[in-house]
């Protein structure tokens, strides 16, 4: 593939991507912050992302096993949650973590186990079309190729 | 007024005798150069903000807990330090403006902003940052002393704002 199928390819991917609902006008906020000073940017602040998206999606699948629930602190958890998808544009997790704070609020503990599944599916989901949108990015750099804003 | 490249240093100055006219001209200097203490227990929004603070051409300091700000400023362990020559300056540290988030663990955002307005920073603008847009929570901090109540994820465009506050702050302009 040559190099001007490659950046339209990319183009069409990330214009899918928000169409879609996986990324907001968040996450187009990051892009713009990326210069030639710091041009792995994006993927630094994607990367510490998707770190601390696992670490609490473990810690939840933990306390959501216990025999006395906390849902004190799930829901704490969930609020970290909320507020760093939000800070990418990680927008459709957000909004599960939106439906999961009202299912901790009620203490339905059945709600919360859906919700926790619905948040692990739309992660998986996001970081796999980042990994391939960053793919697609390097190999533009690669072919000398700037990747279109 | 000219705003210097941002470092992310900030140095420790060791006070040396010098003419008082140099001493009021490196401070001069200094003081053209904004230092935000950015704080927030979120790594993934330290690390936002700070982006967005250095691409606004301000030097940053982050840290990560209402704690660490209250160390940094050197209110944990003793009560209001005595004044030193300018306002804003303690300890060899400059700070122009202190951003918080709200919903910290152990000290709050809140708890945080009392704190610096019941001691000898209390004229360093704070601002609080929240996901979450609830009136009595901003009415709150605003009645609390803060110059700004804003709403995450912050952009390019908020940072305009703070400018203004910080500008205003200036002892000489």
């Amino acid at each position: 593939m040559d190099l001007v199928q490659l950046q339209r390819q990319f183009v069409d991917y990330r214009t899918s991507l928000y169409h879609e609902g996986f990324l907001d006008e968040q996450f187009t906020q990051l892009q713009e912050l990326q210069d030639e000073n710091n041009p792995d940017f994006v993927v630094e602040v994607v990367s510490l992302f998707f770190e601390d998206s696992e670490r609490l999606l473990n810690e939840l699948a933990r306390a959501l096993e216990q025999q006395s629930i906390d849902y004190k602190r799930i829901d704490a958890h969930v609020h970290q949650l909320k507020g760093s998808s939000s800070s990418i544009g990680a927008q459709r997790v957000q909004k599960v973590c939106i439906a999961f704070r009202n299912y901790c609020e009620e203490q339905n503990v059945e709600g919360c186990l859906k919700c926790l599944q619905q948040v692990w599916h739309e992660y998986s989901l996001v970081k796999t079309k980042l990994e391939s949108l960053f793919q697609l990015e390097q190999q533009i750099l690669t072919a000398g190729g700037s990747i279109p804003m | 007024m000219e705003l210097m490249k941002s470092e992310n240093i900030v140095q420790d100055r060791q006070p040396q005798p010098q003419e008082e006219e140099e001493i009021m001209q490196q401070e001069e200097e200094e003081e053209q150069r904004f230092h935000v203490l950015a704080v927030d227990d979120s790594v993934i929004d330290r690390k936002l903000l700070e982006k967005l603070l250095k691409a606004s051409s301000y030097q940053v300091t982050c840290v990560e807990s209402g704690e660490k700000a209250l160390e940094y400023l050197g209110l944990l362990h003793h009560s209001s330090p005595a004044s030193s020559s300018s306002q804003h300056h303690h300890q060899g540290h400059k700070v122009n403006l202190i951003m918080t988030d709200f919903s910290m663990p152990g000290t709050s955002g809140y708890d945080l902003l009392k704190r610096i307005k019941g001691s000898s920073w209390k004229d360093v603008p704070v601002v609080v940052m929240s996901s979450e847009n609830v009136p009595s929570r901003i009415s709150m901090c605003l009645e609390g002393g803060a110059e700004e109540f804003m709403l995450k994820p912050l952009q390019l465009s908020d940072l305009h704002k703070i400018q203004a506050h910080l500008l205003k702050s200036l002892p000489h302009s």
